[in-house]
């Protein structure tokens, strides 16, 4: 157990994570084969995220780690000039490690820590793009941390309840419009530390040999940045104006309420399919509120306007052999950004991807999975609050692997 | 456990090099066309405003600026060929019509010991001797036809070089006119930028000295101006002028800008109150000079009058102008006075619009831009105003666009140029212009 803990330690100090105003579900490198959907599989640790309810039917002790480096490139075209920038991203790395334990006296009760990274993006433009004075790096992280208790009510249902302590980091740069005698502009960097919390509840139903069904809820998380730092790069005569000091924020990480189904023939083929309700319409406001305010420096209200979604993901398992499974899937998502409110922070719009992977099971303890992820989202719009106004175009990549040990 | 390794690996390695070379989404360049439009020789014929003219003098940064050169750089991606401009020398500090160098953003002491930025002189003298060097080159025939000062009458006026050094050094000949030298070089688009000049040194002037062209000359020049341009079937666009009492050097001063302390109010009461004029603690109506206004021809200022930015602030400050003393009529706009200099605006624009239809040419309206810019408008995430130096689209002098000001005037003139002709010319970035430089 004490390797345990500082195997999730040195995760979480090194990783990062990604996603465009929109959740990352890269939990368990199974069900990102298959369309990121397994909201009513109840096969391995994974569940813990997937399904709390679903953890109290895994048969055995597992350590589960997965890691998908992400790779997106977005292309902005401006309408007005017809010119093209694009974005310097660095590589997104969600993580998911999970550790699931039983206990012989009590086979119906299961408890399991999670540690994953369901939210965040990294975006960097080119230097000098045309909505420099919008944005010009956006680092949001967060890890969830959720320990997590699975109780097996019967043969058919199972019910698991995780709670989530949410740690966060954001790093906001953007040009400011004063020159320096060089003719380069003036910068400011919010950076700050967020602390949240929240719950992830599951049922899960064994209907017959075959069916299965999940219905989950994880809650809204905000994000509270309270002791923020902002540092404004400006020529000298107007340090004044724009004086260094604390911030607050907060960001809202919104609730997943998500009803999945599988359908196993027996040998060969595993369905499944779940349904997303995001509530994202909890992401009404950017605020900043500055300690220390000029007439240059007002605190700001940016309306974000963020609505409700709904997202469909399937796939399907074949066992190939008793050693290779192979697995495909897909999805679509609606945009949580109306019209008006696309901005450079998260250039999202409705999205469908793909998913491809392979499984591996070397032998009875230890199981090994490769993912594949594509997806490609285009948005137009003009943006009321900058009348930034132009094409954005996303394609993201995502090869991951995952490795698991069972006893 | 060798067929699985024998998958393993090839997918990794796979997997691998398609994350190495991620794939990014292809930019393709939007269609440009000059539609019904020739491109090939383009010139404009204007004002300071289309020179380059910028922080109260010419120079070779600001003309590389120029509304000009800016719509020709777009129209060189719909066929227009070289483009010259009349540039000062490129270490030059710049002159204006009194001889004077270009403005920076410094600092400057007034009068009660308080230091704090304000647009200073770059150099104690302009750079005169520009002013008197020909720099005419018949093989690089000048597209830019913006000459500080050139009124729409002046535009066919042969010799007009002696008159105006500006045009002077620039011009083919000594006996050579703009208008002449413009259509020398048999343009095929046009661009007309006129008639600010008309009404500016009378305006500036607080509406004390001179006069305005009458609307008949005007229409008379502009419509001759336009009949040479088109003879050969070359076609352009004709602006619109703008209010330019909407200007920062208009609009920086408030015409109750007099803030009163209880003894200050009661001292100036002690003055006035026997002539029947009263003053309160907090902000009153400057004092001006008003031969209309009752037996001794002072008055308070009213809301809508305008206060202009030549107006010694020391003055005012510490040797109580515009309270004592009242401003003098040079130095302010009354209500009579915008009525008539709007007036005024409203008949050249009727002109240049009668014009435009009768000539089949499109129609530019940055005067439009210039009312909004008075309340700001948002432009890719930057913010622009009349406010004086920081709203980021005037130059120091109150009156001229900075590049980033021309850059989205230049851009209404594309707006008409793509809309009458069915021409997609792509319109100018103008965050990627300067606005002002702090130090």
């Amino acid at each position: 157990m004490q390797k345990l803990v500082l195997l999730f330690f040195s995760l979480s100090a090194v990783i990062s994570i990604y996603s465009q105003g929109f959740q990352v579900n890269f939990q368990g490198q199974k069900q990102q084969g298959m369309g990121l959907a397994g909201t009513a599989l109840s096969e391995d640790a994974s569940a813990l995220f997937y399904n709390p309810g679903g953890v109290a039917f895994v048969k055995k002790n597992e350590i589960n780690a997965g890691f998908s480096p992400i790779f997106a490139n977005t292309l902005f075209v401006d309408s007005a000039s017809g010119e093209g920038y694009r974005t310097k991203s660095p590589m997104g790395t969600p993580f998911s490690a999970y550790a699931l334990f039983g206990f012989k006296k009590m086979e119906s009760l299961k408890v399991g820590l999670a540690v994953y990274t369901p939210f965040g993006s990294t975006i960097q433009y080119e230097d000098e793009w045309i909505g420099r004075f919008a944005l010009t790096k956006l680092s949001l992280k967060s890890i969830y941390f959720q320990p997590t208790v699975s109780y097996k009510i019967n043969e058919h249902f199972g019910f698991g309840a995780g709670f989530i302590i949410a740690t966060g980091a954001v790093d906001l740069q953007k040009d400011i419009p004063v020159q320096f005698a060089d003719g380069t502009y003036g910068h400011a960097e919010l950076t700050g530390k967020a602390l949240g919390f929240g719950y992830n509840l599951g049922l899960n139903a064994k209907i017959n040999e075959h069916f299965s069904l999940g219905l989950t809820y994880r809650s809204k998380v905000s994000m509270e940045v309270k002791e923020g730092d902002a540092k404004f790069t400006v020529p000298e005569s107007l340090s004044a104006n724009f004086p260094n000091g604390p911030f607050t924020s907060s960001l809202p990480l919104p609730s997943v309420l998500t009803l999945g189904g599988s359908y196993n023939s027996g040998k060969k083929w595993q369905f499944v399919l779940d349904i997303n309700y995001v509530g994202w319409k909890a992401y009404d406001t950017l605020a900043f509120d500055y300690e220390s305010n000029t007439a240059s420096l007002i605190d700001t209200k940016s309306a974000r306007k963020y609505k409700d979604i709904i997202a469909f993901r399937g796939g399907a398992n074949f066992q190939a052999s008793g050693m290779i499974a192979v697995r495909l899937g897909g999805g679509f998502g609606f945009s949580p950004v109306q019209s008006g409110y696309v901005t450079p922070e998260s250039p999202d719009g409705n999205r469908i991807y793909g998913t491809a992977g392979l499984g591996f099971k070397f032998n009875e303890h230890f199981n090994a999975d490769l993912s594949f992820y594509y997806t490609y989202i285009k948005r137009t719009d003009r943006n009321q609050e900058t009348n930034l106004q132009g094409t954005f175009t996303t394609i993201a990549i995502s090869p991951g692997i995952g490795l698991s040990y069972k006893w | 456990m060798k067929q699985v390794l024998s998958i393993l690996i090839p997918v990794l390695i796979g997997m691998g090099s398609l994350a190495l070379n991620s794939c990014k989404p292809k930019y393709e360049k939007p269609e440009t066309s000059a539609g019904e439009l020739n491109a090939t020789r383009f010139v404009m014929i204007g004002g300071s405003h289309t020179s380059g003219y910028m922080d109260d003098a010419l120079y070779y940064e600001g003309q590389q600026y120029s509304i000009a050169n800016l719509l020709s750089g777009q129209l060189q991606k719909v066929g227009s060929g070289a483009f010259y401009q009349a540039y000062m020398p490129d270490n030059s500090v710049g002159v204006n019509g009194q001889g004077m160098s270009r403005l920076k953003l410094g600092y400057k002491t007034d009068c009660l010991g308080v230091t704090s930025l304000s647009p200073v002189r770059l150099a104690s003298g302009g750079d005169v001797a520009a002013l008197g060097a020909n720099v005419y080159n018949a093989s690089q025939p000048f597209g830019n036809f913006g000459i500080p000062g050139m009124t729409v009458t002046a535009v066919s006026i042969p010799s007009y070089g002696i008159a105006n050094p500006f045009y002077g050094r620039m011009s083919s000949s000594m006996s050579a006119s703009v208008l002449g030298d413009a259509t020398a070089s048999d343009p095929t688009c046009f661009a007309l930028f006129l008639g600010i000049e008309d009404m500016l040194p009378y305006v500036q002037g607080g509406a004390k000295n001179g006069t305005m062209t009458n609307t008949a000359n005007f229409s008379m020049a502009y419509e001759q101006i336009v009949q040479s341009l088109t003879v050969n079937g070359a076609k352009g666009v004709v602006s619109l002028i703008p209010d330019i009492t909407e200007m920062p050097y208009f609009t920086t001063i408030p015409y109750n800008g007099l803030n009163l302390t209880p003894d200050k109010a009661a001292s100036l009461n002690a003055i006035y109150n026997p002539i029947g004029i009263s003053f309160q603690e907090g902000p009153n109506g400057f004092m001006i000079q008003d031969p209309l206004a009752g037996a001794f021809g002072v008055r308070h200022m009213v809301a809508g009058e305008l206060v202009l930015l030549s107006t010694p602030l020391d003055s005012v400050k510490c040797h109580s102008m515009g309270s004592v003393f009242p401003f003098r009529d040079e130095f302010v706009l009354t209500l009579d006075e915008l009525a008539i200099i709007r007036a005024q605006i409203a008949e050249y624009n009727a002109a240049i619009t009668a014009i435009a239809t009768t000539y089949n040419l499109a129609l530019a309206k940055p005067n439009e831009l210039v009312n909004k810019l008075q309340a700001g408008i948002v432009y890719n995430g930057v913010t622009l105003s009349a406010k004086f130096v920081s709203g980021g689209a005037y130059s120091l002098d109150g009156l001229h666009f900075n590049p980033r000001g021309n850059a989205i005037i230049s851009n209404e003139f594309i707006r008409a140029l793509n809309s009458k002709y069915g021409a997609k010319i792509p319109a100018i970035n103008a965050v990627n212009y300067p606005s002002v430089i702090f130090p």
